[in-house]
C-alpha cells in the first residue's frame, strides 16, 4: 500500500471539545428514585412514570450484549448521572466561533443560517431565527402536522403519544432500549395525520431547533393512512458531546399507504488517532410497516462515534409493505462499527432492499450485521441485499454477518456481498488524466457510495459526499 | 454460572469413557484425561449459543446413549450394497468397534498406508503424538471433548512424501444397534507432495435412534493433495455430530465435496486453516432433507497465509419440514494478502413448511483481497420450469428435473465415479419421491 493513501486517510480530527459545560448535573446513579425524579421534574403523567419503571425493573434483569463485534471497557451504568442537562454555553457572535469550524462548513457547504445554530451561537443574536421556526411551525399546522419535542407532545397531545410510544420498540426490547425507556429525556416527535403529505423535509427545521440532543433521545414518528414524511436526523457538521454513552430509540409507525423516509447524518467526536475519547452510539432504530402498501426506508451515513452499534429495522407486518435500508458506514483510526439491519417479513408480498457500503482505514473494524427473516405466512415475499466493503490500509478489518431466515417457500432472498480495495491501478489512471491522489480517493469512494447518496434529500447528498471526502483528506505526498 | 457439578446428560455420556483400557502410549491417556475434564466442565449448547442458534438439539439430550457393549456380526454381504469398488483399501467400523473380517487392507497398497489407531498407537506413536488431537480443539467443545474422551481406536491414513495413491480410501462407518453412541476418529496424514482421496462414509442397517459423534483430522503438507469425500447418509432417527479440521501448508489443496441426506439432527463442523502461502481449497456440500430432519453445517476457511484461494459451494434441496442450516465463514487473517476467496449459499425450498437458516460471513483483516459471497432462498425458477413444460413434460416431472439438475451440480464433483452414479441415483429417487403437497 503506498504512503498516499496512509496519508490520506490519517488527517488529524481538526477540532477539539469547544463546549464548556453549565453545569446542571445531579448526583451520579440509576434507582426506581431518579426515574421518579426525572418524571416529576418533566411534569409527566402517571402512565409514563409506569412506562419508566417497568422499563427500568425489566433492565435490571437484562444483560449487557455481548455479540456484537464491538470491544470497549465495561460501562458502569452507576456513574453516569441521568437527568443532566448539559447547554452548551453561547456564544455571543460568529467572531467567537473557532475558525476551524467555520472551514469545515465551508467546506461542507453548510447553507450561511444554519452555520450559527450548529457552532453554538445563540441564533437570535444575529438572525430572527425564531421567525424562520415560527413560519416552519404554522406551515405544518395548517396542514395538521404535529412536529415538537417529545416532552412537549406528552403534555399537547397524550393520547397519540401514549398509543404509539414503545409500541414498534417495546420497553424491554434490549439492554440499551430499556435503558432509554426508563430514562429518556428527550427527542423529537411527529405526527402526519390521514393523507398529508408533509409539505417539506423535516430536517431544515430539525436543524436549527434541536441541535441539543440528549444523551437518551426518543424520537417517535408516526405517520397515517396515506400520509408520508421525509425526517432528517444529524447532520455532516461534527458534533461534541461530552457523554460517552448515547442510548437512542426511535421508532416509526406506517398505516395504510403511509410512507416515512428517515435519513441520519452522523458525525460525532470519534476519539483521537489513538483510539481515546469518542462517543459509544448504542442506538435501537426500528420502522413498523403497520398498514398495507406501507413503506419505511432507512438512509443513514455513520462516520462519527468510536464505537457504532445500531440497526435500523423494518417490520413489514402489512401486506405489500414495503422496506428499505441504504448505509454508508466509514470508519477510521480505531473506531469500531456494528451496524446492519433487520428485516422482518410478516405480511404477505412485503419487499425489502439492502444496500450496505462500508468503509474501513486505519486500524478501525467495520462490521454488516443483518437479518432477513421470511414469516412463514410472508407469501411472495421478496428481498435483495448488498454488502460492499472497502478496506483502505492492511490494519482494519471489514465484516459481513448476514442472518437469512426463510420460513416460506415463496419467498425469494437474495444476498451478495464483496470486498475489494482502492487499486493503485484506479489512482494511476485518475492521475494520468490530470487528477490529484485526493481527488481521486475522493472519487472513487463517492463513486463506491453512489446508490446510497442517490437516497438522500438533495442538498445533504452534496454534504455527505463532502463530508466523506473530509474525513479522508490528508497530505498528498 | 458455576461449573463445579458435570451436567447430568454429559455424565451419562460419560459413563463408559472411564472403563477405558489403557492405551500403550501414555501421552494419549494424558490426552484423554484432559479431555474428560473439559467434557466434565463444559454444557450441553443451547439455541441461546449463537453457534447453535438455529440446532436445537433436545432430542438428542432425552436419551442416554452408551456405545456398543458388543460387536454385531456382519457378513461382507450384509454391507455389500455400500461397497466402493474403486478403492482398494477399507476399513469398516461397526457401531464404532474396528471389524477386521469386514476390511481389506492390502498388504501393500501403492503409495498409502491405513491402519486403524489402536495399531499404529505403538508403533508411530511419534507422529500419532504430534497429531492426533492436535488439529480439533476440545477446550470449548463439548462433542469434540467427548470424542477424544472416547479416543481408543480409529483410522490413520498416511501418504508417504511424493507418492499418490489413484485409488480411494474407504472408511465405512456402519451403525447396527438402537441407542449407542459410537465415537468415530480418523486422522489423515498426506506429506509433503504425496495425493491421496479419502471417503468416509456413515451408513446404517438399523432404524432406531443412535448418536454418531466423530471427529476427523486431516494434516496437508507442502504441496500435497488430499480429496475428501464425506457421505452422511445416517437412518433418519439417529443423531449425527462431527467435526472436522483441515490444516494446509505451502501451496497445498484440500477438496471436500460433502452429501448430507441422513439423520434426525446432524450437525457438521469443517475448520479449514490455510497456514502456509499459497494453499487453496475447494469446498462442495449438498444437503437433500425432507421430513422432519435438520442438517445443520457449519464451515471456516481461515486464510492465514498469503495468495491463498478459496472456492465454496453449498447447497440445500429441504422438503416436507425440514430444515437446513448453513454457516459459513472466510476468515482472512491480517497480512493474508492476495487471497481469492469466494462463496456461494443455494438454497431451495420445495415446501411451505420446510425453513432455511443461512448465514455467510465475511471477516476480513487485510486489504488488498478479493472475496465475496452470495446467498438465495427460493424455489424453482417459473421460466425454467415454463421451458420444460412447453417441451412436453408434465409439470411433476419438469420439477423433479429441475430439482435433480440442482443437486447434481454437486454430486458431479464427486471424485469416485462409482459413488457419484449412486448417489446421483439416490438424488433422482429422493427428488422423485418428494412428490407435490403445494404445488399444483
Amino acid at each position: 500500500m503506498s504512503t498516499v493513501l496512509e496519508n490520506l486517510v490519517n488527517q488529524p480530527y481538526k477540532h477539539g471539545f469547544v463546549t464548556e459545560i453549565e453545569s446542571d448535573v445531579a448526583p451520579k446513579g440509576l434507582s426506581e428514585d431518579t426515574i421518579r425524579l426525572i418524571s416529576a421534574k418533566k411534569n409527566e403523567p402517571e402512565w409514563l412514570l409506569e412506562f419508566r419503571l417497568n422499563a427500568y425493573r425489566h433492565w435490571l434483569t437484562m444483560a449487557e450484549p455481548t455479540w456484537p463485534n464491538v470491544r470497549y471497557p465495561k460501562i458502569d451504568f452507576q456513574n453516569i448521572s441521568y437527568y443532566s442537562a448539559p447547554k452548551p454555553k453561547k456564544l455571543k457572535s460568529m467572531d467567537e466561533v473557532d475558525p476551524e469550524l467555520l472551514r469545515t462548513f465551508e467546506k461542507l457547504g453548510v447553507p450561511m443560517n444554519e452555520r450559527a445554530a450548529l457552532a453554538g451561537v445563540a441564533v437570535d443574536v444575529i438572525f430572527d431565527s425564531v421567525s424562520v421556526a415560527t413560519t416552519y411551525k404554522q406551515k405544518l399546522a395548517e396542514v395538521g402536522i404535529i412536529f415538537c419535542s417529545i416532552s412537549e407532545a406528552v403534555r399537547e397531545h397524550p393520547e397519540l403519544v401514549r398509543k404509539y410510544l414503545g409500541s414498534v420498540v417495546p420497553t424491554g426490547d434490549n439492554f440499551y432500549a430499556a435503558l432509554n425507556s426508563a430514562v429518556f429525556t428527550d427527542g423529537s416527535f411527529c405526527f402526519i395525520p390521514k393523507g398529508v403529505k408533509c409539505p417539506m423535509e423535516l430536517s431544515t427545521y430539525f436543524r436549527i431547533n434541536t441541535q441539543d440532543s440528549g444523551q437518551f433521545e426518543r424520537t417517535l414518528i408516526v405517520a397515517e393512512e396515506g400520509a408520508s414524511v421525509s425526517y432528517l436526523e444529524g447532520c455532516t457538521a461534527p458534533k461534541f458531546d461530552t457523554n460517552q454513552l448515547h442510548a437512542a430509540v426511535v421508532e416509526l409507525v406506517a398505516l395504510d399507504r403511509a410512507d416515512i423516509k428517515y435519513s441520519t447524518v452522523q458525525n460525532w467526536y470519534a476519539g483521537d488517532e489513538e483510539g481515546r475519547g469518542g462517543i459509544y452510539n448504542f442506538v435501537t432504530k426500528r420502522g413498523l410497516c403497520k398498514g398495507v402498501n406501507s413503506k419505511i426506508s432507512w438512509t443513514q451515513v455513520e462516520t462519527g462515534s468510536a464505537i457504532t452499534w445500531k440497526y435500523p429495522s423494518c417490520v413489514l407486518l402489512g401486506d405489500n409493505s414495503i422496506g428499505e435500508f441504504y448505509s454508508v458506514a466509514l470508519t477510521n483510526h480505531y473506531q469500531q462499527a456494528d451496524t446492519g439491519t433487520k428485516m422482518i417479513h410478516i405480511g404477505k408480498n412485503t419487499r425489502s432492499t439492502i444496500i450496505s457500503k462500508g468503509i474501513s482505514a486505519g486500524r478501525s473494524n467495520n462490521s454488516y450485521r443483518g437479518l432477513v427473516r421470511i414469516g412463514p405466512k410472508a407469501e411472495g415475499a421478496r428481498n435483495y441485499s448488498q454488502c460492499d466493503s472497502m478496506l483502505i490500509g492492511s490494519k482494519c478489518g471489514a465484516n459481513t454477518f448476514p442472518y437469512i431466515q426463510v420460513h416460506n417457500s415463496t419467498a425469494k432472498v437474495e444476498h451478495e456481498a464483496t470486498t475489494s480495495k482502492i487499486g493503485e491501478d484506479q489512482l494511476f489512471y485518475f492521475q494520468s488524466r490530470g487528477i490529484g491522489n485526493e481527488e481521486a480517493v475522493s472519487m472513487i469512494i463517492n463513486g463506491f457510495c453512489k446508490e446510497v447518496f442517490q437516497q438522500l434529500p438533495m442538498e445533504f447528498a452534496v454534504e455527505a459526499t463532502k463530508l466523506l471526502g473530509l474525513k479522508l483528506e490528508g497530505s498528498v505526498g | 454460572m458455576s461449573l463445579t457439578t458435570t451436567h447430568p446428560y454429559i455424565e451419562a455420556l460419560l459413563k463408559g469413557s472411564r472403563d477405558l483400557p489403557q492405551s500403550p502410549a501414555g501421552w494419549l491417556d494424558a490426552r484423554r484425561a484432559q479431555a474428560l475434564e473439559r467434557a466434565n466442565a463444559l454444557t450441553v449448547p443451547t439455541t441461546r449459543d449463537e453457534e447453535w442458534r438455529f440446532t436445537d438439539i433436545t432430542p438428542l439430550t432425552r436419551i442416554h446413549f452408551q456405545p456398543a457393549q458388543s460387536v454385531t456380526r456382519l457378513a461382507l454381504s450384509d454391507i455389500g450394497c455400500f461397497i466402493v469398488p474403486e478403492a482398494t483399501v477399507r476399513l469398516v467400523f461397526v457401531d464404532g468397534i474396528f471389524v477386521p473380517e469386514l476390511s481389506a487392507v492390502p498388504d501393500s497398497p501403492a503409495g498409502v498406508q491405513v491402519s486403524t489407531l489402536a495399531e499404529a498407537a505403538e508403533a508411530r506413536s511419534a507422529l500419532l503424538e504430534k497429531h492426533l488431537a492436535r488439529h480439533v480443539a476440545f477446550e470449548n467443545n463439548l462433542f469434540a471433548a467427548l470424542n477424544t474422551s472416547y479416543l481408543r481406536d480409529g483410522a490413520l491414513v498416511t501418504t508417504g512424501k511424493n507418492q499418490a495413491c489413484a485409488a480411494p480410501v474407504h472408511l465405512l462407518f456402519v451403525a447396527t444397534q438402537k441407542e449407542t453412541a459410537a465415537y468415530p476418529r480418523c486422522l489423515v496424514i498426506a506429506e509433503p507432495g504425496a495425493e491421496c482421496t479419502v471417503i468416509e462414509d456413515f451408513v446404517s442397517l438399523e432404524d432406531g435412534a443412535y448418536f454418531n459423534n466423530a471427529v476427523t483430522e486431516m494434516v496437508v503438507g507442502a504441496g500435497a493433495r488430499v480429496r475428501h469425500v464425506r457421505l452422511q447418509r445416517e437412518s433418519l432417527n439417529a443423531f449425527h455430530i462431527a467435526h472436522c479440521a483441515v490444516t494446509l501448508d505451502k501451496d497445498a489443496s484440500y477438496l471436500s465435496n460433502t452429501v448430507t441426506l441422513g439423520a434426525r439432527i446432524s450437525r457438521y463442523d469443517l475448520n479449514v486453516a490455510q497456514n502456509g502461502e499459497g494453499a487453496e481449497m475447494r469446498i462442495d456440500g449438498l444437503a437433500l432433507i425432507s421430513g422432519r430432519q435438520l442438517a445443520d453445517t457449519h464451515t471456516l476457511m481461515a486464510h492465514a497465509r498469503p495468495n491463498g484461494r478459496s472456492v465454496q459451494v453449498h447447497k440445500t434441496i429441504v422438503d416436507g419440514a425440514a430444515h437446513a442450516v448453513f454457516n459459513g465463514k472466510v476468515f482472512v487473517h491480517e497480512g493474508a494478502q492476495l487471497t481469492d476467496s469466494s462463496q456461494e449459499s443455494r438454497n431451495l425450498l420445495l415446501s411451505g413448511r420446510a425453513h432455511i437458516d443461512t448465514k455467510p460471513q465475511l471477516e476480513i483483516f487485510a486489504d488488498d483481497v478479493k472475496c465475496s459471497h452470495g446467498a438465495t432462498v427460493g424455489q424453482l425458477d417459473a421460466e425454467q420450469l415454463f421451458y420444460l413444460r412447453s417441451r412436453g413434460l408434465s409439470d411433476a416431472s419438469a420439477r423433479n428435473l429441475l430439482t435433480y439438475a440442482f443437486g447434481a451440480e454437486i454430486i458431479d464433483r464427486i471424485p469416485v465415479r462409482s459413488l457419484l452414479e449412486r448417489l446421483e441415483r439416490t438424488v433422482l429417487e429422493q427428488t422423485q419421491a418428494a412428490e407435490p403437497e403445494t404445488r399444483s
